[in-house]
């Protein structure tokens, strides 16, 4: 694992605007300190969240994609989320079989009043990826 | 494109991060020529104004702003960008501040990643298309569904602004529960006397033409949306005419036929031709179809004989349909109580003596069947009465809610009985007890103080056993303790749970409106937009979204009209963000995934053509469907894909 401590990893955070993307706002008016390896994408509601945005990133060198959403039942457009999290789960089948660890691509919810949680998620999601190290894509990816 | 970045130092919040010159850099290398400029706070006035200075004298077509989170100022830049003749749509913002200077503790890395985040801006931005917010004419009047409190007072506030209300109700009378009631929880102020005025500002007021009442009357078929439904109406022949009948009553005497009176929950009679009480109103007598001997075909014609005005009773009624077109529906259809008979142990409609509460407001109301005497049916005052809390309420097994209002008007029967036949023995069964407001704890006190008064507080409503014993009813029952016990009562009155109307269901299919774990209308926000339904335009008030008093109801029915008079203003037409989805029918296969997948149902399917259609009004932006279609034959407005993925492309860059 020493090897991967200078590597420092590419992660696309696809957050939902009304609670996932507040709660990333909330940590920043705290200032709360935390790895700069996400890049946010903004979409309205993590339903928005086209399987082909993730697999795009991955072919285009991400090595890792964490999804945010609001919880169960405060998505703002009512059932988005639900629609999110079954994505997700068809994913992660996708995205075995190309030998992609699915410690690359999580989902979770983050409430607008979680700062902490944001800070705490993207904290965990860059170590367990350094700790992968570097996205290798596979030839045949789709 | 020519592309203006715009980098807000934010006094030092962001400049004491993240070097503006290296970031210029970076872009320059990827973007030679691009526009960039340096801003201490655009959010100001001042650096608006300097923007939208800059913004002409460059020609700038697209325009990145990197400053704060859109949440907080995005709107404030597209009014900047609209008021420098751009298209508002033509703007991409970076959210530096928040979520890269504030949280980045080395500034090189915070440099770095604010670089790389405009770049991927300027990137998305080029595909931005200038989106037009489209408008449409709107009809500012409201059909409500319920004369009861919150029904009334939705109307007469909507009325009272100048449109047309249709107040379509069920029954015969308008009020809804509250004019069955004698006096009122926590004042006891007299019901009828509180609702008449109301009433009859809704028949006679000042505003009383823009109302149309129709009684007896059901909405069968709702089309169309926000700003424009168009509904079916059909009402039932009433057989009397409500505009010259005088309400002398001289019709009811000679009728032959009698029956069960429903408004009086059947504890007495009332005739094929009869009123629903004394007092109600409209004050117009109705006909029963199939009581009436003359309307069964037979020869009778009495009332027609007694009456003395012409015309006022008319054989010939028949069924009406109507068709209205209004801009927002408000349901306010209340409520119903739970069936006592689920609770077998209580012996409700077995034994004798044992009533719901809903009949025992009818005996102590001077317009009921007793003439507001409370009688056990034997005719005699009772010398005990046990009234039982929670009858389904906070029950698993039942209900898990607690239905709010029982306590309240359980303590003002406490009350009514205490004046009504003094001494009576009174013994409340409870299991929890709920007396929220400034104002409802008085009758609590005094049903505490009333040294008549027991209070027996039970775990289970399966610890209590009722049977009868000659004419009085025993309760034999567990305390919370474990304590055994039993006491005789000579009528029971049950508080059941409050649950939703009967013609929920029907309802809200006909409005496709969509309803709780419980059957209550679904509010859309249960703290931020309980008078709204979750379909836009259609509005809730009163117990028909969850149990309430009469306060609350009054009130969510002025929520109600709230909503509809800010929304849909007369001489205004309605605006549409153009931030939602479109279909490209061309590649639509017509598999109709998208539609399950809208919350809004704001997709319908056109038979005709086999394609989906996405309602303007209804669409609210979320993307759902986009993500959805399997043929990429939905396009996200100001999120395609293509936007989306230019954005990723050069992050990963
Ligand atoms: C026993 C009892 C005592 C109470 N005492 C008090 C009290 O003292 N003080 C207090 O503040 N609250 C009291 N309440 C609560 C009070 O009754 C409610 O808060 C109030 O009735 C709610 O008003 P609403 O307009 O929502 O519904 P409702 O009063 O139920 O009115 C609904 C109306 O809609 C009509 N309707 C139903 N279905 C349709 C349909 N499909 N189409 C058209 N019309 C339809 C009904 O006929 C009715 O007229 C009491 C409740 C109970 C059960
Ligand atoms: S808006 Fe956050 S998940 Fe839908």
């Amino acid at each position: 694992m020493t090897d991967n401590n200078n590597f420092e990893p590419k992660i696309i955070g696809f957050l939902c605007n009304w609670c996932s993307y507040a709660g990333a706002d909330k940590a920043g008016t705290a200032q709360t300190p935390y790895p700069p390896n996400v890049n946010v994408i903004r979409v309205m509601c993590s339903g928005r969240i086209d399987p082909q945005f993730v697999l795009k990133s991955f072919e285009q060198g991400a090595d890792g994609v964490i999804i945010l959403a609001c919880h169960p039942g405060d998505c703002h457009y009512k059932e988005g989320n639900f629609l999110a999290v079954q994505r997700y789960r068809l994913l992660l089948r996708m995205l075995e079989p190309f030998g992609i660890e699915k410690e690359r691509c999580r989902f979770d919810f983050v409430s607008a009043g979680e700062g902490d949680k944001f800070v705490r998620l993207i904290t965990e999601m860059v170590d367990t990826v350094r700790a992968l190290g570097p996205m290798k894509i596979p030839a045949q990816f789709p | 494109m020519k592309t203006g970045v715009y980098f807000c130092k934010c006094g030092t919040n962001i400049s004491d991060k993240i070097d503006a010159e290296k970031v210029r850099d970076s872009l320059a290398k990827k973007y030679p020529g691009i526009h960039f400029k340096t801003v201490d706070f655009i959010c100001s006035e001042e650096g608006q104004g300097a923007v939208e200075k800059d913004l002409a004298e460059n020609n700038i077509e697209r325009v990145v702003i990197s400053a704060c989170t859109p949440r907080e100022h995005e709107n404030t830049f597209m009014r900047m960008l609209s008021r420098a003749g751009l298209n508002p749509y033509l703007m991409q913002m970076v959210n530096v501040r928040e979520q890269i200077a504030w949280v980045t503790e080395e500034k090189d890395r915070a440099t770095e990643k604010a670089g790389r985040s405009i770049r991927s801006a300027v990137n998305r931005v080029q595909l931005h298309e200038p989106l037009q917010k489209k408008e449409i004419d709107i009809c500012p009047d409201a059909l409500v569904i319920g004369a009861g409190p919150a029904g009334l007072k939705t109307a007469l506030t909507i009325a009272g602004s100048g449109r047309k209300v249709i107040l379509v109700e069920k029954s015969p009378v308008i009020g809804g529960m509250p004019v069955r009631y004698e006096e009122l929880f926590p004042d006891m102020e007299c019901g009828p006397c509180m609702l008449e005025p109301l009433m009859a500002e809704i028949l006679h007021g000042q505003y009383a033409q823009n109302i149309e009442l129709l009684t007896m009357a059901e909405v069968t078929e709702v089309i169309g949306s926000y700003g424009n439904f168009v509904a079916s109406i059909k009402q039932k022949p009433r057989f009397a005419d409500m505009h010259t009948c005088i309400g002398c009553a001289e019709c009811i005497e000679p009728c032959p036929v009698s029956t069960k009176n429903p408004f009086n929950c059947n504890l007495n009679e009332r005739k094929a031709i009869s009123f629903p009480f004394a007092g109600a109103l409209p004050n117009a007598p109705f006909i029963d179809e199939k009581l009436c001997v003359t309307l069964q075909g037979g020869q009778c014609k009495k009332c027609q004989e007694a009456c003395p005005v012409e015309n006022a009773i008319m054989f010939d009624d028949s069924e009406k349909v109507y068709e209205r077109t209004i801009g927002a529906i408000i349901i306010a259809i209340g409520s119903d109580l739970y069936d006592c008979r689920k609770l077998p142990n209580l012996g409700y409609g077995k034994l004798g003596n044992i009533y719901t509460s809903k009949e025992f407001e009818r005996f102590m109301a001077s317009n009921g069947p007793t003439d507001g005497q409370i009688r056990t049916a034997a005719g005699t005052a009772p010398s005990s009465i046990a009234i039982v809390h929670c009858v389904g309420s906070l029950d698993a097994n039942h209900k898990e809610y607690c239905s709010g209002i029982c306590c309240q008007y359980a303590f003002k029967f406490n009350h009514m009985i205490e004046k009504e036949i003094p001494g009576t023995r009174v013994y409340h069964f409870y299991k929890e007890l709920v007396v929220p407001g400034k104002d409802e704890f008085s009758l609590y006190h005094h049903a505490r103080s009333n040294p008549n008064a027991t209070f027996i507080r039970y775990a289970d409503i399966q610890d209590l056993s009722v049977s009868g014993e000659g004419k009085s009813n025993v309760i034999q029952y567990k305390d919370i303790s474990g304590k055994c016990g039993s006491v005789n009562a000579d009528m029971l009155i049950l508080c059941p749970a409050v649950i939703p109307a009967e013609e929920s269901g029907k309802l809200g299919k006909v409005l496709e409106t969509a309803r709780d774990q419980f059957g209550f209308f679904q509010e859309l926000h249960g703290r931020l937009d309980s008078a709204q339904s979750k379909i836009k335009g259609i509005y809730l008030a009163g117990t028909c979204q969850s149990p309430m008093d009469i306060q609350k109801a009054m009130n969510q029915g002025m929520a109600a009209a709230g909503y509809i008079l800010s929304g849909l203003v007369v001489g205004r037409k309605l605006e549409i963000q153009p931030v939602n989805a479109v279909v490209n029918s061309e590649r639509c296969s017509g598999c109709r995934v998208c539609i399950g997948a809208c919350p809004y149902k704001a997709i319908s399917f056109d038979t005709e053509k086999e394609k989906a259609i996405v309602n303007d009004v209804l669409c609210q932006g979320c993307g759902t469907c986009v993500a959805a279609c399997p043929s990429a034959a939905i396009k996200g407005n100001h999120f395609t894909n293509e936007e989306i993925l230019a954005e990723i492309a050069e992050v990963l860059r």
